[in-house]
C-alpha cells in the first residue's frame, strides 16, 4: 500500500509544482474538448431542435439513427475517423493525424448525437400548453420556434454540460487519433493511461484528481441548472 | 350587431373519437357567451378552434364572413396556464413584446395587473413564475390576456382550480373587460360563475341554446 501514499504525495508535487507535463496535458484536454463541444453546439443544436420540432418525412428514422449513435464506442469512431485523415484516407493531405484538430473531430463525433438526440428529445417533452400559449398571445412561426427554444435554455444546458463531461472523460478517441504525444495531444485519460502502464502513479493520480474536479464542478453546474430549469 | 363567428358542422376528432360536434355556431361582436355541459362534451376543443389554435376536422368556422384567422385578436385563457419559465413582467407584457411594442409597457403591465387584483404591481414585476400559487397563475395569466385588449377573449374554466379570492378577482376582471365591449366565451361547470358573467348559455353536447 506504500505506492498508494508515495504516488499521492508525488501528485500534490505535481500540482503544486505547476508541472509542466501535467499542466499540457490537462491544457489539451479543456482546448480539444471546448473545441469539439462548440462544433458540436453549432450543429447539434440547430439539428436536434429541429428534429424534435419539425414534422417531416423520416423523421423518426433520423431519431433512431441519432439514438443509435448514442451508443458508437469511442474507439470505433477513433477508427472511422481514423481511417478518414490518414495519409492514405481521402483528408490524409490535410495532415490531421495526431493532432489536435484530428481529435477534435473524433470528439465532435461523440459529442453530436448526445446533442441532437437529446435536444431532440428536450423539444419534444416540452409541455403543449407552451406552444397554445405562445399562439393565444400572438407569436407568428418565427417567434414560436425562437421563444420555445428559450424555453428550453436550462435543458440545453444540461446537454451540453452532459456532452462535455463524457468527451473530457473519453479516452479511446485522444489515443489512437491525437497519439498521445507529449506536449501535443498528450490528455488527461491518455496520460494515466500510459502512466499507469509505466508504474508511474504520480501524474497518473495527479491528472485523477483534476478530472475528478472537473467531474465535481460539472456536477454542481448541472444541480444548478436544474435547480434553475425546475420552474 | 356584427357577426363575428359562424361555424357549420363542425367537428373535431382526436385519434379517432369524435370531440366535437356542433352543427351551427353564430357569435356576435360583443356578446357573452357561456359554454356548459358534461365533461369532454367538447367544450375546450370548440374554445381552441374559435382560438384558431386548430382546424376542424370537418366543417367550416368563419371569422367576419370568411376573413383570414386573426390571431392576434384573439386570446384563449387554458383552463391550467402555462407560463414561462421567466418573471411576472415579462409574462405579463410577453403579447405586447410579440407584437414588436417596447414603449409603455409598465404603464401596460400595471395597469393589467391591477384589473386583475394585484394593487401592488411593483412587487410582483420580479417574482418568477414559478413561485407563485395557483390562484396568482391564473390572474396572471389572465393580465397577460387582458393588456392585449383583444377583440374575442376565450376562457376555459377560468375559477375551476382557483381559491376564493382569486376567482373572485378574475370575475371582476372579465366583468370590466365585458364592459368594454370585449367579446367573451367562456367555459364552466360553475352555475355561480354563469350568473356572475351572466350572457347566453350553450350546453355543448346536446346543441341547446338558451
Amino acid at each position: 500500500m506504500n505506492y498508494f501514499s508515495q504516488g499521492f504525495s508525488k501528485a500534490l508535487d505535481l500540482l503544486l509544482h505547476m508541472d509542466s507535463a501535467t499542466v499540457s496535458a490537462v491544457q489539451v484536454t479543456l482546448g480539444s474538448t471546448f473545441s469539439a463541444l462548440c462544433i458540436a453546439l453549432l450543429l447539434g443544436l440547430p439539428a436536434g431542435f429541429a428534429l424534435g420540432y419539425c414534422q417531416f418525412p423520416g423523421k423518426r428514422f433520423l431519431r433512431l439513427l441519432s439514438d443509435t449513435l448514442l451508443a458508437f464506442p469511442t474507439v470505433l469512431i477513433g477508427l472511422v475517423v481514423y481511417a478518414f485523415i490518414t495519409r492514405r484516407g481521402p483528408l490524409g493531405e490535410f495532415g490531421l493525424l495526431f493532432t489536435v484538430p484530428g481529435m477534435v473531430i473524433g470528439q465532435t463525433i461523440l459529442a453530436l448525437p448526445i446533442i441532437v438526440s437529446w435536444v431532440a428529445q428536450a423539444v419534444e417533452n416540452l409541455d403543449k400548453r407552451c406552444r397554445q400559449t405562445l399562439l393565444t398571445l400572438g407569436a407568428n412561426s418565427t417567434q414560436l420556434a425562437l421563444y420555445t427554444l428559450r424555453e428550453l435554455r436550462f435543458a440545453v444546458a444540461m446537454v451540453g454540460v452532459t456532452a462535455f463531461g463524457r468527451v473530457v472523460t473519453e479516452v479511446g478517441i485522444a489515443t489512437m487519433l491525437g497519439g498521445n504525444i507529449r506536449y501535443a495531444t498528450r490528455t488527461m485519460t491518455t496520460a494515466i493511461a500510459l502512466e499507469t502502464s509505466q508504474g508511474e502513479f504520480g501524474q497518473g493520480i495527479a491528472l485523477g484528481l483534476v478530472l475528478l474536479l472537473i467531474a465535481f464542478l460539472l456536477n454542481a453546474l448541472l444541480v444548478t441548472l436544474k435547480w434553475r430549469g425546475r420552474a | 350587431m356584427n357577426i363575428l363567428y359562424e361555424g357549420y358542422d363542425l367537428t373535431q376528432v382526436y385519434h379517432g373519437i369524435t370531440a366535437l360536434s356542433l352543427p351551427k355556431f353564430v357569435l356576435h361582436k360583443g356578446e357573452v357567451l357561456g359554454l356548459t355541459g358534461p365533461n369532454g362534451s367538447g367544450k375546450s376543443t370548440l374554445l381552441r378552434l374559435l382560438a384558431f389554435l386548430e382546424p376542424p376536422a370537418s366543417g367550416k368556422l368563419l371569422w367576419q364572413g370568411g376573413e383570414d384567422a386573426p390571431r392576434r385578436e384573439i386570446t384563449l385563457l387554458l383552463q391550467e396556464p402555462y407560463l414561462l419559465r421567466d418573471n411576472v413582467f415579462r409574462n405579463v407584457t410577453l403579447g405586447l413584446a410579440l407584437r414588436g411594442k417596447k414603449k409603455a409597457l409598465y404603464d401596460a403591465y400595471t395597469a393589467a395587473m391591477r384589473a386583475v387584483g394585484f394593487d401592488k404591481a411593483d412587487d410582483m414585476a420580479k417574482r418568477p413564475s414559478h413561485a407563485l400559487s395557483g390562484g396568482e397563475k391564473q390572474r396572471v395569466a389572465l393580465a397577460a390576456r387582458l393588456i392585449l385588449h383583444p377583440t374575442v377573449l376565450l376562457l376555459d374554466e377560468p375559477t375551476s382550480s382557483v381559491d376564493t379570492l382569486s376567482a373572485r378577482a378574475i370575475v371582476h376582471a372579465v366583468r370590466e373587460t365585458i364592459a368594454e365591449g370585449t367579446t367573451v366565451v367562456y367555459a364552466t361547470h360553475d352555475k355561480n360563475l354563469q350568473n356572475a358573467l351572466g350572457g347566453r348559455i350553450l350546453q355543448i353536447g346536446t346543441g341547446i341554446s338558451f
